[in-house]
């Protein structure tokens, strides 16, 4: 209980920083909405008189405490260019956008596990040496360039997998995944060489253990040795920054979904950018910032799941 | 005599180090009957854990065997076989206890898996037979509650109650050879002779040889039929145990049955209470590795390795027996 206090009392510190932040730097930047809504044509009383009618003249602090008060009522505001509920906006294209994320820390984990494996079995050994030199050309090259290949690669060159586009999950599972290939590729290429590299430190170590000894003298296979006894003791690291990371991945999806014209938060996002719709970046910000602090949430269950040690504690109090 | 179920021959094993070959066991040879407790004595650093490795086939990857070592079990040489035949045998063959309780068992599974997948693996039992033989293994090595602590995760469980388990998944397959490498070292001495008692009691019921390895001259007066003292690597004297005690040959022999523990000594009292440090093992000396720290040596005793001499029941390694006329 006390723990889950803790944990909201972060998240509340978490949330204010940022959005203070992006607000204040929102305002530093040449420009605002009220020119977008003018249009490019129209004379500086104009613009001021439209400034006057948002509330934009008045200043900063107040705006942000209106702004956070409103978010604490379940009121995230209306887009100075659509009109569109902010919170709807934001909620109708995330789906796209953790399915994207999802998907990337999926094929991520697909790639980092058995590579971390192999590369920790025989430490320094042949397959350790070529995965290593494959996640240094990985991690090495920006998640767009992997993207910009990918495409040329698979979609222009062999003609397997579109380039750009979004189905909805209606039109059948194959059909929504089949898009989201490639730009969850381009993220995880990235990503799944960290997490490899955490795990080969972690399991080098778990293999020197006593039960992983006492595993071989109980004639267990090197297989499952490794997935049985040695993945779960070795995977805590690996873990946590599977939450760190959804912050990078957040970034990620951002130009990812801009090189796919992907419809998700990412798009909305530079949109607003562009147009300094700062309601809607605010809010798509501050829902980053709340998706992280689950995210890592999320983590803080997968340790009691993987450590028994964790799950007791907890159940005696 | 009884069937041989282990038949060491010249085992050498050797490890590749920065500085040179370590030759942690030199040409160790002896045999052991079924229902037979064969004590391995010596310091920390003897060779004792290598030892056992080497018969169990558990060696890291920088060791070396010795070209004339063999090992058979059971008739079966461990050293032609391939991994896959000795994953076979690792189970219902021979099986090893290691030392530290706290350690040797996985904390991410639970005792009656740790259990059950020696049985589903090894006797191709099912999940549920598996779980049943378990709960009767927990039972036969004493551990209270069994059907409660089958589901229970190590850290729930003490040290000596944590060695039950490791004696449970050593015995689950029923194995012919039991090595019990210093079972007792890392435990609260209130628990020790349990544990000790148990695994005697296991090797009877079973008619299993167990392989006792122990720094502790103690723990091997009642419990063993011979007993191996190693120093720097070899068998320096290996008699049954009573004659060990009273017609002792070797001065090292002598150092290690004067330092057991009395009643009267403060507990936790250890071994290492003879003078000096073994000898390097990576440029070992010329002559009798124990003769910087002999009180009997004299210069002949520097020329060469002593060999193992004696009657087919009593060997020692040493130009200067004690107890014999030649010691005069
Ligand atoms: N993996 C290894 N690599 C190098 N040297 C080792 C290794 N394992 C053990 N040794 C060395 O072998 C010798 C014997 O060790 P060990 O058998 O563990 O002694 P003990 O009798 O205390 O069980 C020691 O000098 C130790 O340092
Ligand atoms: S050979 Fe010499 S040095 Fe070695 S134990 Fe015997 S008397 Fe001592
Ligand atoms: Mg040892």
């Amino acid at each position: 209980m006390n723990y889950l206090i803790k944990r909201f009392q972060r998240l509340l510190i978490v949330l204010g920083v940022v959005t203070l932040i992006t607000f204040l730097l929102v305002n530093v930047l040449p420009g605002d909405v009220a020119y977008e809504i003018a249009g490019m044509d129209s004379s500086e009383e104009e613009v001021q008189e439209i400034r006057e009618e948002l509330g934009l003249n008045r200043p900063v602090l107040i705006r942000y405490v209106e702004w956070v008060t409103g978010i604490f009522t379940g009121d995230w505001g209306t887009s100075y260019i659509s009109d569109e509920d902010v919170w709807e906006a934001i909620t109708d294209r995330f789906p796209v956008s953790f399915e994207l994320m999802i998907l990337a820390q999926i094929l991520a984990l697909l790639l980092a596990i058995p590579a971390g494996m192999i590369s920790a079995f025989r430490p320094n050994g042949r397959g350790d040496r070529i995965i290593g030199t494959i996640a240094f050309a990985s991690v090495s090259m920006p998640s767009f360039m992997t993207a910009i290949l990918l495409i040329y690669f698979f979609s222009l060159h062999l003609g397997w997998l579109p380039a750009t586009g979004y189905e909805p999950l209606s039109e059948g599972l194959w059909q929504n995944l089949r898009p989201m290939i490639l730009p969850a590729l381009s993220l995880a290429l990235v990503e799944w060489t960290i997490l490899m590299r955490t795990l080969r430190v972690e399991m080098i170590a778990v293999l020197q253990e006593n039960y992983i000894a006492l595993a071989r003298a109980k004639g267990m296979s090197n297989l499952r040795i490794l997935l049985v006894h040695a993945l779960r003791p070795s995977s805590f690291s690996m873990i946590t920054l599977l939450g760190l990371q959804v912050a990078r991945l957040l970034g990620g999806t951002i130009i990812i979904e801009q090189i796919f014209g992907i419809p998700g938060v990412g798009r909305l996002l530079i949109h607003a950018v562009y147009t300094r719709d700062f309601i809607v970046i605010q809010g798509c910000v501050t829902f980053f910032a709340l998706a992280f602090v689950t995210a890592n949430f999320l983590v803080d269950i997968a340790y009691a799941w993987l450590d028994p040690r964790v799950r007791t504690r907890g159940a005696h109090g | 005599m009884g069937e041989i179920i282990l038949d060491v021959r010249n085992q050498r094993t050797a490890f590749a180090t920065g500085r040179g070959m370590l030759q942690a066991v030199d040409g160790v040879s002896f045999t052991l009957e079924r229902g037979k407790t064969l004590g391995v004595v010596g310091e920390s650093g003897s060779g004792k854990s290598v030892l056992s490795r080497s018969i169990m086939r558990l060696l890291p990857g920088t060791s070396m065997t010795g070209p004339g070592s063999q090992i058979l079990l059971n008739g079966k040489d461990l050293t032609a076989m391939t991994e896959n035949q000795l994953r076979r045998m690792r189970g219902p063959e021979m099986a090893i206890v290691f030392q530290d309780p706290m350690t040797a068992l996985n904390p991410t599974l639970s005792i009656g898996k740790q259990i059950m997948e020696v049985l589903m693996f090894h006797l191709k039992m099912s999940k549920r037979d598996a779980r049943a033989k378990a709960v009767d293994l927990l039972k036969a090595v004493g551990l209270p509650q069994p059907d409660v602590r089958v589901d229970q995760y190590p850290h729930q469980l003490s040290g000596g109650m944590r060695q039950r388990v490791a004696i449970a998944i050593a015995i689950a397959c029923e194995p012919d050879l039991l090595i019990a490498d210093e079972p007792t070292t890392a435990l609260d001495v209130t628990v020790q002779a349990e544990i000790l008692d148990l695994l005697q009691r296991m090797v009877r019921e079973r008619n299993m040889a167990m392989i006792l390895i122990t720094h502790d001259m103690g723990v091997v007066a009642g419990r063993c039929d011979d007993v191996a003292v190693m120093y720097a690597g070899k068998i320096v004297e290996k008699a049954p145990v009573r004659s060990l005690f009273s017609e002792t040959r070797m001065p090292y022999t002598a150092a290690l049955l004067s330092s057991i523990p009395r009643v009267t000594d403060p507990p936790h009292r250890k071994l290492d209470a003879i003078e000096g440090r073994p000898p390097d093992l990576i440029n070992p000396p010329p002559g009798c590795p124990f003769a910087p720290r002999c009180r009997h040596a004299e210069d002949a005793c520097n020329r060469a390795v002593p060999e193992l001499t004696g009657t087919a029941d009593h060997q020692w390694a040493c130009i200067k027996p004690l107890n014999t006329e030649a010691a005069a």
